[in-house]
């Protein structure tokens, strides 16, 4: 249980959290965001920041809000509720998870939290099963080669924090966009974001930080940007159901609403239910991994997190179109935006299924190393 | 007397935890069937002589006075420890309408027989045309003289077959506008000649469930607790606590711990199917803990719960269910057999655990129903 003062905390930041992403339109702003065919809106990003999104987990003396991961859920969640297309998350999680951890006196931390620059991480590539053994990409004598896959927020980054590896162990590196030897490709995405691809052939990128610690920072802000990305399906999920809920009441069929039907019923309060377990499951996990050291169980809560809000996210929104009925299907209604999100959130990072495995064989290694 | 409510909850845990440890008997422990009072009649008087055998009544009727936050860590302590809770009718359910709507005779009289177990209590709620739909309850009590002369038949009826006294909802006003009217709440005593009990063989093969047939059966008039007719928001105000504690997780987590050493002894782990569906039970129980855990916070910051605490209710049965249909599967060509199964030092008797799951989902207010008052109740759907 959460001290009173720091749900008090929370409670006043997921406020002007909610103020801050309704006055900007909503999921209003996300579908005209799709339909401009524009990633994400740099104003929001600054407007963000100024309102110290980015750095509230991040330790004050590092200039950030040292709220916590729990902080970071609660932000995670609004911007679920209104499909934010910024990849805020990405951010808070990946970016300056690895930055704090790693290099809390460089410049691009501050400039990060400030909304004055943006980077995406670049950490993963391809392989056979989703990612090879070995990590293929590397940086010596001050040069990248090879290639990154699944680059979240690539197409309005100024640059790439890029996770290779170097002559003694992997090395995060810092590669502007427009340097030499950088081909950036991008996939669309169902959401009107898009996932970028980076080939790199001799390519000039500044040393942040190498050896093993690079290895463990990369864990850590992978297992925070698994845990966010579920608070952030679970404010999705959460504003589908209520979406849903006004519509079941106000849509009549046979001269009732359709909500008076029995069956429609139990499926609004299984999803209800859904909905509150994922909450109650990813919250109690973020404030567990505030206070946990160990890279495996932390890594195991996050899993946790992700497995439940996908899980839940995938019913919610699917049954959510059902329950619309045809109107549920067409683009003008904004429940297909929530599915539509919710498909690549859930894929981010790892699926249900991925992370039950991921779970399983933490779980596992925890039992055999007592 | 001891003031419980101002231990910490750690020391409060350690006290409750270390009586049960050190003094229940190894052998009752994680009973599979609802044990007779004979059975559990020794471990019945050290916790009447403890002074613990209503953890929730005042201290003034002689319980221990324990506020929401510390009754739920007794009942935590109590099933984590596999606790039986005794022929506990009376306690739970009897006690607290007497202390509520009885009058002082009546609490003088009855609360102290409660708690010693002189009189073991059975509840008539249950028709056989009044299940869900409890308020159509057709068992009449009608006054003659000083007497109510009760006919009808309860279903259903827990230990019937092992009580001197059953409480029971009755018809005491047959026309009433609305069906809920006119019903009364009165107690009985089960020996004499009007009043048959019959056991119900369970698919567990447990004979736990009874049907009580009245053929004027009588019982003073001074045994109507509360007004006449106003049974039923009576016995609905009864419900509030039951509702979380019947949503409590330790039934699945239990469930889960022995699958989990069964199905590792079975080798059921090397497929990865069968991980994966462990994994999914295993997720559902450790989620269900954490909104559990935020209603209990609720009550121990002295809040009320609303009708949302329903949902714990559905989540967790079901998913007690699902995780014995798992120990079905990992017994593999053994999952129709009957009797434990030993494997390696746990002994599972898989067909036990699946029996005893099956009625979680229709007892308490069935999941259907729960299901009816969260769409109206809490999602606010109409009709």
């Amino acid at each position: 249980m959460q001290s009173s003062e720091q749900e008090e905390d929370l409670r006043l930041l997921r406020e002007s959290a909610r103020t801050l992403f309704d006055r900007a339109g909503g999921s209003g702003r996300a579908r005209k965001l799709r339909d401009a065919g524009g990633e994400f809106d740099p104003d929001m990003i600054r407007e963000l920041a100024e309102a110290g999104v980015f750095g509230v987990a991040v330790p004050e003396d590092q200039g950030g809000l040292g709220m916590g991961l729990a902080a970071g859920g609660v932000i995670a969640e609004e911007a679920g509720r209104v499909i934010a297309p910024e990849p805020v998350v990405a951010t808070i999680g990946l970016g300056l998870g690895l930055l704090h951890r790693l290099c809390p006196d460089h410049p691009k931390l501050a400039q990060l939290i400030g909304g004055e620059a943006s980077l995406a991480v670049a950490w993963q590539e391809r392989g056979p099963g989703g990612a090879p053994a070995q990590a293929t990409c590397r940086y010596a004598e001050g040069k990248l080669t090879g290639g990154k896959a699944w680059v979240v927020g690539a197409a309005g980054s100024q640059g790439f924090l890029v996770v290779a590896e170097g002559d003694d162990g992997p090395v995060l590196v810092l590669a502007e966009v427009g340097a030499a030897g950088l081909v950036t490709n991008t996939r669309a995405q169902a959401d009107g974001s898009s996932l970028g691809e980076l080939s790199f052939s001799a390519t000039p990128a500044e040393e942040l930080a190498s050896g093993a610690e690079v290895r463990n920072a990369l864990a850590e802000a992978v297992a925070d940007a698994t845990a966010l990305a579920a608070a952030e399906l679970v404010g999705l999920c959460q504003r589908a159901f209520e979406i849903t809920l006004d519509y079941i009441k106000t849509r009549e069929q046979f001269d009732k609403p359709i909500g008076s039907f029995q069956v429609i019923q139990h499926r609004a309060v299984d999803l209800n239910v859904m909905c509150e377990v994922a909450q109650a499951g990813v919250r109690e996990v973020l404030a567990r991994m505030d206070g946990e050291t160990d890279a495996n169980t932390r890594s195991r809560l996050a899993s946790r997190a992700k497995a439940r809000a996908v899980t839940a996210a995938k019913k919610v929104t699917r049954d959510a179109i059902q329950l619309h009925g045809a109107v549920g299907y067409s683009d003008e209604f904004d429940i297909g935006l929530y599915m539509n999100r919710a498909l690549v959130l859930s894929a981010w990072l790892g699926d249900d299924a991925y992370h039950r495995r991921a779970w399983f064989d933490a779980r596992e290694e925890e039992g055999a190393a007592q | 007397m001891t003031d419980w409510n101002a231990m910490s909850d750690a020391e409060f845990r350690k006290e409750v935890r270390g009586f049960f440890e050190a003094e229940y008997p190894e052998e009752l422990r994680h009973l599979p069937h609802r044990p007779k009072f004979c059975e559990i009649e020794p471990w019945h008087r050290k916790l009447h002589a403890r002074g613990w055998v209503a953890p929730a009544w005042p201290a003034e009727y002689g319980g221990m006075g324990l506020n929401a936050a510390k009754l739920l860590i007794f009942y935590e302590e109590q099933q984590r420890w596999g606790v039986n809770r005794g022929r506990d009718m009376g306690v739970q359910m009897v006690g607290p309408l007497i202390i509520k709507f009885g009058t002082q005779e009546q609490k003088d009289y009855w609360l102290p027989r409660i708690l010693s177990c002189e009189d073991i209590w059975c509840q008539g709620y249950s028709e056989p045309g009044a299940g869900s739909d409890l308020a159509n309850l057709r068992t009449r009590a009608e006054i003659d003289g000083d007497e109510f002369v009760i006919n009808g038949q309860k279903i259903w009826t827990t230990m019937a077959h092992d009580a001197t006294h059953i409480f029971m909802l009755v018809r005491t006003e047959p026309d009433t506008p609305r069906k809920q009217q006119g019903i009364s709440f009165v107690l009985a005593p089960m020996d004499q000649p009007g009043v048959e009990v019959r056991t119900i063989t369970t698919l567990s093969g447990e004979t736990e469930f009874c049907e009580v047939f009245f053929d004027n059966a009588r019982t003073p008039r001074e045994n109507l607790v509360g007004e006449l007719n106003k049974g039923w928001s009576m016995a609905k105000a009864l419900l509030s606590f039951e509702r979380i504690f019947i949503g409590a997780p330790s039934l699945a987590q239990n469930a889960l711990g022995q699958l989990e050493s069964f199905a590792r002894g079975r080798g059921a782990f090397d497929d990865p199917v069968f991980r994966d569906r462990f994994a999914q039970a295993a997720l559902d129980v450790e989620d269900h803990a954490a909104l559990y855990a935020r209603f209990a916070d609720q009550l121990k910051r002295g809040e009320t719960l609303g009708a949302d605490v329903s949902m714990l209710k559905i989540w967790v049965t079901e998913c007690f269910q699902r995780i014995t249909e798992l120990m079905i599967e990992a017994a593999g060509p053994d999952g129709g057999t009957v009797g434990p199964l030993q494997v390696g030092n746990v002994s599972v008797d898989v067909l036990a655990s699946f029996y005893k799951a099956r009625p979680t989902t229709i007892y308490g207010g069935s999941n259907e129903i729960q299901r009816n008052i969260l769409s109206k109740a809490v999602l606010g759907l109409p009709g």
